[in-house]
């Protein structure tokens, strides 16, 4: 068993845990952050994603270990005294979501798209959320959600 | 979900000391960098390390460094800074390239330059570019520190001629000469994005002051046990002038040439279309940034 | 007058979507949890000869480990012919074997390992023609034997369903035809791929004898009636309860990791016990679509009259027949397409074989079968010399027209759903050739599909003395945004604002029965029963206000919430029932919605029963690009119009319209199994690729409203049919494109290029 420390959405968290264990079972289990979703556990769906140190990355193959004082950032971090963040109201006013399983994750590749490339063209919004699969295909409704937070046309 | 079997972990802050645990967990020891390879290897069973030595606590293995007659990348690296680094964009566009196909961005955040050497396999997007590029990999060992071209360095899907303790700490890229462009093409299931290649080309042309080819490297992936230099293609095109036919023809001698096999991506037909294809228009590509002159 | 019925309201579950807080069947957590882990079958067909448990039953924290025979029930919903866990013999690569419960999941899957089992190995059935040799080996010698259904099976072969139709004179339509064309057509098996994968929790008290299972499901009551019918228990024994779905697309319709859990729960002393399939297990060992050998044969005239059609389908239920005996029946019949056609004949066979189970697949059947009549419609034009649009103008079903069993079809939108998709597509005017080795082309295709007839849903309706609104239902939220169309209908019957409308989590202990969440029927059938509660509910409150007010219940109306007099606002929901105070006054009102009986239904015996409550039409136009030296296709803009009878929420129906596509495109293009003998070999995303972000085309969602007389303000329904024209409209406009015709799928690149290749070679000739 090691102990890790770990920033949460910007709260200190310790945690002890067996060191096969991995940044994304540390959250849905051990700090039941259940928001981030496993669907593949391969690096493949971005149902796991989340930011640490401010990058997007599949929680499920980061060794918690090695998360060890870094900051991680998921979904339940985006709104702020239950205010939703620009992003999360965007979805939820172009309906950019289904079932909403792969939502947690689009959302975080979502954000740290939008703070690299404020106006993302098109293409660059494909190429920066191309990490999450959505099975319900609500890409259409995605583009169009950050057509509302570019204030461009995709 | 699928858990990870129990293994022993450390997080030297040393190399020397990443050597001694390596080489005393024998065939059991892996090195962890991004573990973009290593974990999904652990949980799929393909790997099942008894140790994992973390290289990412070690100082000065990550990033693009001017060097003598080059640059120098450490083997941390991200495959992200790569694609980003303008020492490597200015001459090495072929694994600027490369870097920018690699996977999706979150992955391409995580994965470093090591680790796709380390993991050897031929559908690497990274090896064929360093081979076109030359690059000589720095390899710390109990021995001491050695160089060794990138393209020496591949035996089969998955090894190396790594022993057991080496770790990859540098790349050293030299610098690309004069007229020398670049390029790489890969193809996978969902088209050209940026999934793992059916068929990869990664090719460099050394242009004369009147335009002929004084010297070509093409580099294969996916389509031999190890990444492939197409040296008959190369051959074809040594100091003739890069009309369509040529390159056309050295296209056709990489399709000739390589000996694929049938597995789940593709068939082995199919990838020996895809070589001809994709060799011929990254020539062109390569021709075509070499007389250019700008970022090769 | 509607308020919320026709709006683009936001989804109701958006907030808890957003924010991470919704919770999912794989989020359930109870304390004193176990988990599972499952030892599978290597084998497609063997006999279990011995199970040695004792090393991992030795393991760390291993609590229960239990074996068919341990649990010797058997369930299925057509044929009960599937085992909780293998009894005695196994018949495809992955079914469970042995399953075990252990403190931690990493624990289970160790003491997995630790098991061994010995087996002899048969001789497998790999490949539906196989199946009906004569002397192939029986999936299940003893199918004559097992508690069934009243359709036909072939005892003593592996065919486990015959269905056969005729209409008028076959040999006669062909006769009459000028031409007459036979193609085959395949399609190939598809993984569901909800994101969430299978997963169960499952609680057993000894005391009572009751289970408590958490699921994730599209069909709670179904999934609970097999439950009890299997395990001989009464309903009260078995509860389920339904969180949020990750997506089922029909995959999560049988038990999958719900039998497992339950097996484990049965022996794990009142403790739960979690199962959850890796996605792995999820590709290779769950069921998936399908897969279709479909051979049809078509009649037409010079101008372009179908005059006969026949069809022979041979339908691949795997090793066992899941939901796959409606998909063989129900979705068999519409290969004739939205068609007239006066003469047909129709044989259907389902077979078993030794490989992963099959199911039912958004479209319930119609995914495969459009894919060979619309493929062959656009090979009919092209002979002809006319063109594919108006070939199917010609021939397409109009209003009041009669289906093949003489039902008369009402709200029909197929004609403004050619004609819109075509004009937004740009229909006969095409760049061909934007590059050197870029070729470009359009297609269409359209489709036909029924909802199952006749279902039933009831609702409860309940208000609260604050003015809340209850909504009773059992209809899970799997995506498709039924809650939010349903809360949408109750505002509008009661009276109130959405927001005072609530919809509870389905749990089989307290929602009313309803018919399962699919085949498109929820916002018809749910919402007719929305309907007639709400009226009701709105009538009980509006007597209590004018017994309470003193006016005459006839000048009282319930608007937003508030009862209104002459247009003024005398007092609202909240402070007409609060005002009971202690004594307390909730209003309720209960509703049953049936189609039986239906008078849009009536058609002439033996097949009234294939008369369908309201017909759903999609049509969707592509255009395509084709890179000649690579095969590699991109779609650029697709344009799909589906009958919705009318949208209750604009926003909802483009969801699934646009999902729908990019579900077809991945289905056409990139999804294949890979694998030999029996092995399912790229069971991880790495391998099995869907559809991303860079693959997505233009979608231009297009919403045609027929009218419907008997659907909840209008509304049939959009889910199903939206991911089946898209695979025949890409093949279509590959052979505009490049002159090829691929009949199998998947469309892989491969294919094309080596397609490209042979047409060629024909063409130097
Ligand atoms: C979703 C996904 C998509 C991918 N797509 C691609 C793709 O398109 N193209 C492609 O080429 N790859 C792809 N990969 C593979 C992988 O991302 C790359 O190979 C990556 O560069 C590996 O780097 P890493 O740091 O993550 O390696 P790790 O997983 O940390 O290590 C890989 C191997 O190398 C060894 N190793 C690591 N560092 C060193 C070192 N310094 N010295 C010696 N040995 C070392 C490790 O012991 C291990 O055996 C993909 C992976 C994923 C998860
Ligand atoms: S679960 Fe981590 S990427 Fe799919
Ligand atoms: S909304 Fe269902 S997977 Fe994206």
């Amino acid at each position: 068993m090691i102990e890790l420390l770990l920033t949460v959405n910007g709260t200190p968290r310790t945690i002890e845990v067996e060191v096969r264990t991995t940044l994304l079972e540390v959250l849905r289990e051990g700090l039941l952050l259940t928001g981030t979703k496993e669907a593949c556990g391969v690096g493949e769906c971005g149902s796991c994603m989340i930011l640490l140190d401010g990058e997007p990355m599949p929680s499920c193959l980061v060794l918690a270990a090695d998360a060890d004082r870094c900051n991680v950032e998921t979904v339940e971090g985006l709104a702020s005294d239950g205010v939703l963040d620009e992003i999360q109201r965007a979805f939820v006013d172009t309906g950019a979501f289904q079932c909403g399983f792969c939502t947690p994750g689009m959302l975080v590749a979502a954000k740290a798209l939008l703070r690299d490339h404020p106006d993302a063209t098109p293409g660059e919004i494909k190429q920066g959320l191309s990490g999450v699969l959505c099975r319900c295909g609500s890409y259409t409704k995605i583009m169009k959600a950050f057509e509302v937070l570019t204030g461009r046309k995709t | 979900m699928k858990r990870l079997r129990e293994f022993a972990y450390f997080e030297p802050a040393d190399l020397d000391d990443a050597v001694e645990i390596l080489s005393g967990a024998g065939q059991g020891g892996r090195a962890l960098a991004g573990g973009t390879d290593l974990v999904v290897d652990m949980k799929t069973g393909r790997m099942r390390p008894t140790t994992v030595v973390n290289l990412k606590r070690i100082p000065g293995l990550e990033g693009v460094q001017p060097a003598d007659g080059g640059s120098r990348i450490g083997a941390l690296t991200k495959v992200a800074a790569i694609e980003s680094s303008s020492l490597v964009r200015d001459g090495h566009r072929a694994l600027a390239k490369a870097a920018g196909v690699l996977a999706s961005p979150p992955v391409r955040g995580m994965a470093t330059l090591g680790g796709n050497i380390g993991r050897a396999s031929p559908a690497s997007d990274l090896a064929p570019p360093l081979i076109v590029h030359r690059a000589v990999a720095t390899i710390e060992s109990r021995n001491g520190p050695r160089d060794e071209p990138v393209e020496g360095l591949f035996t089969g899907p998955g090894a190396t001629t790594l022993a057991t303790g080496d770790i990859i700490t540098s790349i050293f890229l030299p610098d690309s000469p004069p007229r020398f462009g670049s390029a790489h093409l890969k193809i996978g299931t969902r088209g050209s994005g940026t999934d793992i290649a059916m068929v990869g080309v990664s090719a460099g042309v050394i242009l004369d002051a009147a335009g002929g080819i004084v010297d070509a490297r093409i580099v294969l992936a996916s389509v031999a046990p190890t990444p492939m230099r197409a040296l008959k293609a190369e051959q074809v095109l040594a100091g003739l002038a890069p009309s369509d036919e040529v390159l056309e023809a050295a296209a056709e001698t990489a399709a000739g040439e390589c000996q694929p096999i049938t597995d789940l991506r593709a068939s082995a037909s199919h990838r020996v279309a895809l070589v001809r294809v994709l060799t011929r228009r990254a020539l062109i590509e390569a021709v075509d940034t070499a007389r250019s002159g700008e970022a090769a | 007058m509607t308020t919320h019925v026709g709006r683009r309201v936001p989804r109701v579950d958006a907030r808890e979507k957003v924010t991470g807080t919704a919770v999912y069947g794989v989020d359930v957590r109870l304390p004193g949890m176990l988990h599972g882990a499952t030892l599978r079958s290597p084998y497609p067909h063997a006999r279990i000869i011995s199970i040695d448990t004792k090393a991992a039953a030795a393991a760390p924290g291993v609590e229960v480990i239990v074996t068919g025979r341990g649990f010797p029930f058997i369930f299925g919903s057509a044929i009960k012919d599937q085992p909780f866990l293998a009894i005695d013999r196994v018949r495809y690569v992955g079914e469970p074997v042995v399953a075990i419960a252990a403190r931690t999941e990493a624990q289970a899957q160790e003491a997995v390992d630790l098991l061994k089992v010995e087996y002899e190995v048969l001789p497998a059935v790999l490949d539906p023609l196989q199946a009906l040799e004569v002397d192939a080996p029986l999936v299940h010698p003893d199918m004559h034997t097992y508690d069934r259904g009243p359709h036909e099976i072939v005892p003593n072969t592996n065919i486990n369903t015959l269905w056969t139709f005729e209409r008028g004179d076959v040999q006669a339509g062909f006769a009459a035809a000028d031409l007459v064309v036979e193609d085959e057509f395949t399609a190939h098996a598809l993984s569901h791929a909800a994101l969430e994968p299978h997963v169960a929790v499952a609680r057993y008290e000894a005391a009572t004898g009751a289970y408590t299972v958490w699921v994730s499901t599209d069909r709670p009551f179904q999934l609970r009636g097999e439950l009890t019918a299997a395990l001989g228990i009464p309903s009260d024994k078995m509860r389920l309860i339904v969180a949020n779905v990750g997506g089922s697309f029909g995959g999560k319709n049988t038990l999958i990791a719900e039998s497992i859990a339950v097996a484990l729960a049965r022996y794990a002393g009142g403790a739960p016990v979690r199962v959850e399939f890796s996605r792995e297990d999820d590709l290779v060992a769950t069921q998936t679509r399908v897969p279709a050998i479909m051979k049809i044969k078509t009649g037409v005239t010079n101008d372009g009259i179908l005059t006969a059609r026949s069809a022979d389908i041979l339908w691949d239920s795997g090793a066992y027949t899941s939901n796959t005996v409606g998909v063989a029946i129900r979705g068999s019949s519409t290969i004739f397409g939205p068609y007239r056609i006066p003469d047909l004949a129709l044989v259907a066979r389902q077979v078993y074989t030794n490989r992963a189970i099959t199911g039912s697949y958004r479209g319930y059947g119609t995914t495969q079968v459009t894919w060979a009549c619309e493929s062959q419609m656009d090979m009919i034009a092209a002979r002809l010399e006319i063109d594919p649009v108006a070939f199917r103008i010609r021939n397409a079903y109009e209003e009041g027209d009669s289906y093949i069993n003489e039902q008369i079809m009402h709200g029909v939108g197929l004609r403004e759903s050619l004609e819109r998709t075509s004009d937004e597509i740009g229909w006969g005017d095409v760049d061909r050739r934007p590059a050197p080795h870029l070729r470009r082309g359009k297609g269409i295709a359209t489709m036909i599909k029924p909802t199952a007839t006749p279902t039933s849903s009831n609702c409860v309706i309940k208000v609260e003395d604050d003015g809340r609104v209850s909504v009773l239902v059992a209809a899970p939220e799997i995506g498709s945004g039924q809650a939010t169309v349903l809360a949408q209908m109750a505002a509008d019957a009661v009276g109130v604002p959405i927001e005072s409308v609530v919809i509870p989590p389905t749990d089989t202990a307290f929602s009313p029965f309803n018919g399962p969440v699919a085949s498109s029927r929820t916002t018809y059938h749910v919402g007719n029963a929305i309907r007639m509660a709400g009226g009701d509910v709105r009538e009980k409150i509006l007597a209590t206000a004018a017994e309470v007010l003193g006016f005459e219940p006839e000048i009282l109306e319930l608007v937003d919430g508030k009862i209104v007099v002459e247009g003024e606002s005398v007092t609202t929901v909240a402070g007409l029932l609060g005002g009971f105070g202690f004594e307390g006054h909730s209003v309720t009102a209960e509703a049953r919605f049936t189609t039986r009986g239906s008078p849009l239904l009536k058609a002439p015996p033996p097949y009234d029963w294939m008369s369908s409550i309201f017909w759903m039409f999609a049509t969707h136009a592509v255009e395509l690009e084709v890179d000649t030296e690579t095969g590699v296709v991109r779609i650029i803009k697709v344009a799909a119009a589906q009958d919705v009878g009318r949208a209750i929420n604009p926003m909802t129906c483009e969801q699934q319209i646009e999902g729908g596509v990019v579900m077809g495109i991945s289905n056409a293009l990139f999804e294949e199994f890979k694998g030999s003998g029996g092995r399912i070999e790229n069971g991880s995303f790495a391998e099995y690729k869907l559809a991303a972000m860079p693959d997505l085309p233009e979608i231009i969602p297009i919403i045609v409203e027929s009218d419907h007389s008997e659907a909840p303000f209008g509304a049939k329904g959009v889910g199903e049919p939206a991911a089946a024209a898209t695979p025949p409209a890409i093949a279509n406009a590959l052979y505009d494109a490049v002159g090829i015709r691929i009949t199998d799928l998947p469309l892989t690149a491969e294919k094309v290029l080596e397609a490209i290749a042979e047409a060629a070679a024909r063409d130097g000739e």
